[in-house]
């Protein structure tokens, strides 16, 4: 299915917005949103919330026959699964170009990078090696899947353990996790991939944009990181020019978000190893927020408001006033508020009414002075009392 | 496959197939869902956005499972009703109605596919000039004689049965010749914008709240927020303190 389309008004808005330094959801320029990372009670299984973008990775192991170029290395591979889930432009089976780029974003970062031992995974050289498959599930597109995608990756590699091998002469025994712990992967280090959305031909930039920003950015940058500050992969697409000056600058925005990325994998994961040693309940039912369906919860949103008092006050003052209210004497129809509303109040013979259809009124007034026919009424100042000019 | 009556036989036992209302009517028996794209009917009203510009249509669109179409002869062109549309005409459609722009139109007819032909061969639809545009659920429209109100309270208002819900300054005189293309882009002043921002923001505290939307209904739920600012209706608090004003209101007035 097409996506909806953004309307002209909005995408002004947003540009104009971005302009201002102003972003939709209150963040500065170069702020993420809340990252939350949650296990599964299997190893190697990790949700990932990027506000909210989700993401779920799902490491698996396999013995396998290595390839005849390298026997005695482990096999790696990656998937991306763009599922009709997150959003409705994604169709089930078909390789769509942005498929394809995260696909391929994903292998440059971790494959290329060596960030995982593969010759530890050898098992018998040229005969078994370990395949380590990670499966990236997209469950729902906010913008930014790439980052919230690499998190889930590399937090999934470090959460998985693969079962324990052991070699006798030519015999290979497989051990059961009930038999011997599984054992973790070797990780050399963590790269983690951020984003950077350009705007009108680049003099604007966002870290992490959401799904709408998506739509009116004119390029993206991604640069894979890890901890030690070396880059493990670039990648720029969109086709804007950009200065030598403003990738410097980004990738030293990407070194200081990566070490903050990389400290809250650690502490998740440490969080998780603690809670099965104690060996409480752990896994995704635990973790979900009860979300009945009758709460109607809302976060609240830091959105910068210093100059909108004045904005505001500048405004009323060079508005029209209010309708007034009128003393009493004049002959006119008005409306009570039978329970401390606001007035509406209109003056003159032809009746504009601003409120209740007249029948209504007449009724509540009728009923409220016991069967007179009103004919008019007027209304003092303080907005509380009636005063009726009964005409019977 | 559309399923129009949302239930299907399963070992003999006939189940729903979306979760939603059951409605009976001596032995058809429909399930309408809750939260559903959009299956017009003919003569619904409607309110769309253009999407694109083909030859001799218009594909708008609807929150449905199509795109729907507005064909060029089903619009009103200037200079009578009874005009051939010339390949002139064709040229030209792109000055009638381009890609962005809200119509309010009319289902003629549904195709065998499911996807809605259009027309706006009335004066009262066209294009939509100045307003504000609420997104909602197709299933909180209630079904009425007229769609189209100029509430009390100083904004009008076009429920379209889609969902899309159109807010817009009550115009100074009804311009009946304009034909609907017309849009006026004189500045609103600011008490209609306040109107039309606060009628917004109860649409969307109903919403939140399934209450079913017709002109009462919202008129209430104005009245029960004129005591709240503008920018507090948005609150979880306070919008359920206006939908329950609004409930017993809508209770008293219907005993």
């Amino acid at each position: 299915m097409k996506d909806t389309p953004l309307s002209n008004c909005e995408r002004d808005f947003l540009l104009k917005a971005i302009e201002e330094k102003k972003r939709l959801d209150g963040r500065q320029t170069y702020d993420y949103r809340n990252i939350k990372i949650t296990f599964g009670t299997d190893y190697g299984c990790c949700f990932v919330d990027l506000g909210k973008t989700r993401v779920m990775a799902q490491v698996s192991s396999e013995l396998v026959a290595p390839k005849e170029s390298r026997p005695n290395e482990g096999i790696l591979f990656f998937n991306i699964e763009l599922s009709p889930m997150a959003s409705p432009a994604f169709e089930q089976g078909r390789q769509s170009e942005l498929s394809v780029k995260l696909n391929r974003q994903l292998e440059r970062c971790f494959r290329n990078s060596k960030c995982i031992d593969t010759e530890s995974l050898c098992v018998v050289s040229g005969e078994k090696v370990w395949q380590i498959r990670v499966d990236v599930h997209t469950l729902n597109h906010d913008g930014n899947l790439m980052d919230a995608a690499s998190i889930a990756a590399i937090t999934a590699l470090c959460h998985f353990r693969r079962p324990d091998v052991s070699i006798q002469g030519e015999e290979i025994t497989l051990y059961t996790p009930e038999e011997r712990d599984p054992i973790p992967l070797s990780i050399y280090h963590m790269p983690i991939s951020v984003s950077f959305s350009f705007f009108q031909q680049g003099t604007y930039l966002l870290v992490d944009p959401i799904e709408r920003e998506e739509r009116v950015m004119d390029g993206l940058l991604m640069i894979a990181m890890n901890k030690h500050r070396e880059i493990c992969s670039i990648q720029s697409s969109g086709g804007i020019m950009l200065l030598k000056e403003q990738v410097l600058r980004c990738s030293k925005i990407a070194s200081v978000k990566v070490s903050e990325i990389t400290e809250l994998i650690s502490k998740a994961l440490e969080n998780d190893k603690k809670a099965r040693k104690a060996g409480e309940r752990c896994g995704f039912a635990e973790s979900m927020p009860q979300d009945r369906i009758t709460a109607l919860k809302m976060d609240e949103t830091p959105v910068e408001m210093k100059d909108v008092t004045e904005k505001a006050e500048d405004i009323v003052k060079k508005s029209e006033e209010p309708p007034q209210t009128y003393p009493l004497n004049t002959r006119w129809v008005g409306l009570l508020a039978l329970e401390l509303h606001e007035l509406h109040v209109t003056k003159g013979p032809s009746l504009q009414w601003k409120s209740r259809p007249y029948a209504l009124i007449r009724n509540m007034l009728r009923q409220s002075w016991g069967g007179g026919v009103c004919k008019s009424a007027m209304i003092s100042p303080s907005n509380m009392v009636i005063v009726v000019n009964g005409e019977e | 496959m559309v399923d129009r009556h949302g239930t299907y036989v399963d070992e003999e036992k006939l189940t729903a197939s979306v979760a939603g209302k059951v409605q009976r009517v001596d032995k058809l028996i429909c399930v309408s869902p809750l939260k559903t794209r959009f299956n017009g009917e003919v003569g619904d009203v409607i309110v769309g956005r253009i999407t694109e510009v083909q030859q001799k249509r218009w594909k708008v669109e609807t929150n449905s499972r199509l795109d729907s179409v507005l064909l060029l002869s089903s619009v009103n062109l200037p200079g009578g009703e009874l005009r051939r549309r010339s390949a002139e005409d064709e040229l030209t459609m792109r000055e009638y109605l381009q890609e962005g722009d809200l119509i309010s139109a009319e289902v003629q007819s549904v195709f065998s596919d499911g996807a809605l032909s259009l027309h706006t061969r009335s004066l009262k639809y066209g294009k939509l000039g100045q307003g504000v545009l609420v997104q909602l659920s197709p299933s909180l429209i209630k079904r009425q004689k007229t769609h189209f109100h100029n509430l009390p309270c100083g904004a009008s208002i076009i429920l379209g049965n889609n969902g899309f819900v159109w807010l817009y300054p009550t115009p100074a005189q009804q311009e009946e010749e304009a034909g609907g293309f017309y849009t006026s882009l004189e500045p609103v002043s600011l008490p209609d914008r306040e109107v039309i921002s606060r009628l917004r923001n109860c649409l969307l505290a109903m919403a939140a709240h399934k209450v079913l939307l017709y002109d009462t209904s919202v008129l209430y739920c104005y009245e029960s927020s004129l005591q709240h600012q503008v920018k507090d209706i948005l609150k979880p608090e306070v919008m359920e303190e206006i939908v329950l004003l609004t409930q017993q209101k809508l209770l008293e007035h219907e005993s």
